[in-house]
């Protein structure tokens, strides 16, 4: 009699519960069909097109985008301006893109754009640069702390080689720190690692030096700064801007390296490393932008898709330059410029 | 003609008066003129100035269509290139999905892109889009919806260029893109090749000044709008199309417009003018206000004129008309106030010399017929005294008691002629025939009465004298005189002699009388007397000479009269002169 009952509530609860439960499979796949069939577009907006250090990220990210079947975005102004970058950012939450992952400053302007495209329900993460104040999903990139703490290791192991006395009180070691502009906060994080690293030794800094993110204006600066203060001992580059331009582009900056001057950076490209090779540049941290590029994509590709919810931040980890990988870095980073 | 129709004109308005006449007459002569220039100068400003308003405007129209094509044609030629070794490498890599090899290719043509944009203001981008939309441009990299935006696109005349109508491109600006097909060599797939043009360049090549209401649009063949200073306009059709922009007047929106266009072959677009009517005809209808205000002004000049000359030259007319009318009244002693040497004052002066003049004449003619009544009252009196008639009538007796019939026949008929040219039927005037003949009665009858102590010889040399017309009365007395006061007293055989002739137009009478003639003073006296120099109160003192005299002078004027010459012992001529120029 139970089994009789039971028996009989089991096929009543097949008879209720199976078609509900087809009806919710079927509109599962429906939901996924549907995703499958949408074209998700994701922009990537670097600080600038000029800045050849972003040419990896773009390159790893067309990439990327072949593979996961979707449209990718690159678009910046061709010279690094707040202004415009940020009205490119505000075209693209017009335009209603899926996702985008963008190269910022933590300042209040961009914080408001950024929060507004996810107000519009754009899905944000930043890269290389970012803004932890806004509610940018995520952020890819290094640790820029820690970068700016390897570059200081790796300029005072340079130091010993040459034998010089870093911790000599009585005689300062001049250093110029030249960073792209103050307030952006990966740059402030490389030059607050640096700093800390050094800060028991006779490391001084006696400038820093501001190239508002421009390539030119960079050179432009170290030629002039080098010319006036030749006596410096270290200098200290928080990005590559000037390492793009070959060295004889720089003989004030070749004159000091030759006198003995110490230079230390960040950032690691085709460029970097002749520089690097003709014995102007002592040490170099780079980041990985290919993987900012291609981490950065199916990240957000995979929240936009299937909600898949990122960690904060990605650490995408350093790569140094000495002595000893030069050679091989040389054979694996590709040049950017048409010759 | 013009004087019959304004009779018509005055009679028919019932307008009679010279003041009103002149007033109206002064008008039209003044104002005509002024209306037909000023209409006619202000026609020929206002077709001036929209002449070249219309030409100002197809010219600004002309230039901007030069000036669009001068850019577009420059932007056709970067458009329009060659084959480019790095879009080419581009386009194949791209194709290939060699995203390593590619790089450094993109950001070349986003390099290039950039400083081609730097050279020309108003260019916003430059791109080159594949086949399935994808795209590379100045700002790098994207994806557009190429079917929707083949559909905004039309070609131009050549057909190798194309335009876009207004749209909203990648960075959110309103802009026209200019496309061009590029084939590269290397692949088989042709990219478009574009450049977008912000709107805001349309603007600056439109920027003129026509006025405040005034505007420039660009519009494309099918009347679509280009530019349009009020953007939600933009895209939307253009009410003015009309198979094209015609130049024309048209009104919109409760506003007249004056429509000039030209038409760009290069771009296939209109470029269209709308002049403000009002604002063109601010200046016409400031002149069309000086010309009214000038008009009206001039109008009032020419009123005032009008009543001040028409008062000024009828006011003495009234007056004359006025006094005309009192002096018809028999009111002679109206006079006219006038001043100024024109007709009007010379009428009025001779009105009042007119008016003198009767007075004058009516003052002499009661004088001279009391003169006249008075004379004869003692011609009468002294032809007919009881003594001359009694003396006369006892000859007349003793003649017939004598039976001497034909003398008394014949002194009869003396004595009645003698009466009957004395009083010459009341006539003042008579003829000096007649005169002669009284005297000749007179004399004959004295010669009688005195035993004809004396001859007498008439003597008129001039026979044509004899048929003009004097005074009566005016040789008997000086006659009497010399009889009386001359032959009389004399013992001598005495003679009268009446000598009548002409000379110089003048007619003189002399009645000579060898009597006892007149002593020097007294010949002194009466002649000072007759001409005025010397005045007497005693009326009777030498009456009959001053008669005859006065009467003359009242007649003929001051050049006549009489005149007394004497030998005292041996005559006495009295010479009477009628000077009948002098004559009334």
């Amino acid at each position: 009699m139970f089994a009789q009952k039971n028996r009989l509530l089991f096929v009543l609860i097949v008879i209720i519960i199976l078609p509900a439960l087809l009806t919710s499979a079927a509109g599962a796949e429906n939901i996924q069909a549907n995703e499958n069939d949408e074209e998700i577009t994701i922009a990537y907006v670097p600080r600038s097109l000029d800045n050849p250090i972003f040419l990896d990220a773009f390159e790893h990210a067309q990439e990327k985008a072949i593979d996961l079947g979707i449209n990718i975005e690159w678009v910046a102004p061709f010279v690094y301006n707040e202004e415009a970058q940020i009205k490119i950012i505000e075209s693209l939450i017009a335009r209603k893109v899926d996702g985008m992952v963008v190269s910022v400053n933590n300042t209040p302007e961009y914080i408001d754009v950024i929060n507004r495209a996810i107000e519009a329900g754009i899905a944000v993460a930043t890269f290389d640069a970012d803004a932890p104040d806004s509610r940018r999903l995520f952020h890819i990139g290094i640790n820029n702390y820690e970068a700016g703490k390897v570059t200081a290791e790796g300029l005072l192991t340079v130091l010993e080689n040459r034998n010089i006395d870093y911790n000599q009180q009585e005689k300062k070691l001049d250093t110029m720190i030249m960073t792209g502009v103050r307030g952006a906060l990966n740059l402030d994080s490389r030059i607050e690692g640096f700093l800390d690293t050094v800060e028991a030794t006779n490391i001084r800094v006696q400038d820093i030096v501001e190239n508002q993110d421009s390539v030119n204006l960079s050179v432009e600066l170290l030629e002039q700064y080098l010319q006036q203060n030749p006596e410096i001992d270290i200098i200290f580059f928080v990005g590559g801007w000037p390492f793009y331009v070959p060295a004889e582009a720089l003989p004030n900056f070749q004159q000091w390296s030759k006198n003995g001057g110490v230079a230390v950076g960040i950032d690691i490209f085709y460029d970097a490393l002749l520089l690097q090779e003709r014995g102007l540049l002592q040490y170099l941290v780079g980041q990985d932008m290919a993987t900012m590029g291609s981490k950065g994509l199916s990240t957000l590709y995979n929240y936009i898709k299937y909600g898949a919810e990122p960690r904060e931040y990605i650490e995408t980890g350093v790569e140094v330059a000495d002595d000893d990988n030069l050679e091989r870095l040389l054979q694996t980073h590709r040049p950017w410029r048409v010759k | 003609m013009f004087n019959n129709l304004f009779k018509k004109l005055f009679n028919k308005i019932e307008i009679h008066t010279i003041r009103t006449k002149l007033i109206i007459s002064f008008l039209i002569i003044g104002l005509l003129p002024i209306l037909l220039s000023g209409l006619l100068s202000f026609n020929i400003y206002r077709g001036a100035i929209n002449d070249r308003i219309s030409a100002y405007s197809q010219e600004m129209v002309n230039r901007m269509e030069r000036d669009l094509e001068d850019y577009i044609s420059e932007i056709e030629t970067f458009l329009s290139r060659e084959q480019d070794f790095y879009i080419n490498q581009f386009i194949k890599l791209t194709q290939a999905n060699d995203f390593r090899n590619n790089r450094k290719y993109a950001f070349r043509i986003w390099e290039d892109f950039n400083n081609l944009k730097q050279m020309k203001p108003g260019l916003e981008d430059i791109a080159i889009t594949f086949q399935d939309g994808r795209r590379i441009s100045s700002y790098g990299t994207y994806n557009i919806d190429l079917e929707n935006f083949r559909a905004r696109m039309y070609s131009d005349s050549s057909g190798d260029i194309s335009f876009t109508s207004p749209y909203t491109n990648y960075l959110q600006q309103e802009v026209i893109t200019i496309v061009s097909s590029y084939y590269p060599e290397i692949a088989e797939e042709n990219v478009l090749i574009s450049a977008d043009i912000d709107l805001d360049v349309l603007a600056n090549l439109t920027d003129f000044n026509l006025g405040e209401k005034s505007y420039f649009l660009i519009a494309d063949q099918n009347g679509d709008i280009i530019y349009h200073p009020n953007q939600e306009l933009i895209g939307e059709r253009s009410l003015l199309y009309n198979a094209g922009f015609p130049d024309r007047k048209l009104n919109l929106n409760g506003e007249q417009y004056i429509l000039t266009s030209t038409f760009s072959y290069a771009t296939g677009w209109y470029i269209i003018s709308m002049a403000s009517a009002d604002e063109v005809e601010a200046e016409l209808n400031y002149i069309t206000d000086i010309t009214l205000y000038m008009t009206l002004v001039v109008l009032l000049i020419i009123i005032l004129l009008t009543i001040y000359l028409s008062s000024s030259l009828s006011r003495p007319i009234q007056k004359l008309q006025e006094l005309t009318h009192r002096a018809s009244e028999n009111d002679l002693s109206v006079k006219i106030d006038t001043s100024g040497n024109d007709e009007i004052a010379e009428l009025g002066q001779s009105f009042n010399k007119m008016i003198r003049r009767i007075n004058k004449l009516m003052e002499q003619n009661v004088r001279e017929q009391k003169l006249l009544r008075k004379l004869e009252m003692e011609s009468l009196d002294n032809q007919i005294k009881p003594h001359f008639i009694y003396n006369t009538l006892d000859l007349i007796i003793g003649l017939l008691e004598n039976k001497d019939f034909d003398r008394a026949t014949h002194m009869v008929e003396a004595l009645g002629k003698f009466f009957r040219l004395s009083l010459s039927h009341g006539k003042e005037m008579v003829l000096i025939r007649n005169e002669i003949k009284h005297v000749k009665n007179y004399l004959f009858i004295q010669q009688f009465r005195h035993g004809e102590e004396y001859e007498y010889i008439i003597d008129v040399e001039d026979h044509e004298i004899m048929d003009k017309h004097i005074p009566k009365l005016i040789l008997q007395p000086i006659v009497e005189n010399a009889i009386y006061h001359g032959l009389l007293p004399s013992e001598k055989k005495g003679l009268v002699i009446v000598k009548g002739y002409r000379e110089n137009k003048n007619i003189y009478f002399k009645i000579a009388d060898n009597g006892v003639g007149i002593p020097a003073a007294k010949v002194e006296e009466i002649n000072k007397i007759l001409t005025g120099r010397l005045k007497t109160d005693d009326q009777q003192k030498y009456f009959g000479l001053r008669n005859v005299d006065q009467r003359l002078k009242l007649m003929y004027g001051g050049s006549s009269g009489l005149r007394v010459e004497s030998v005292e012992g041996e005559k006495t001529t009295v010479i009477i002169r009628i000077d009948q120029r002098g004559g009334n």
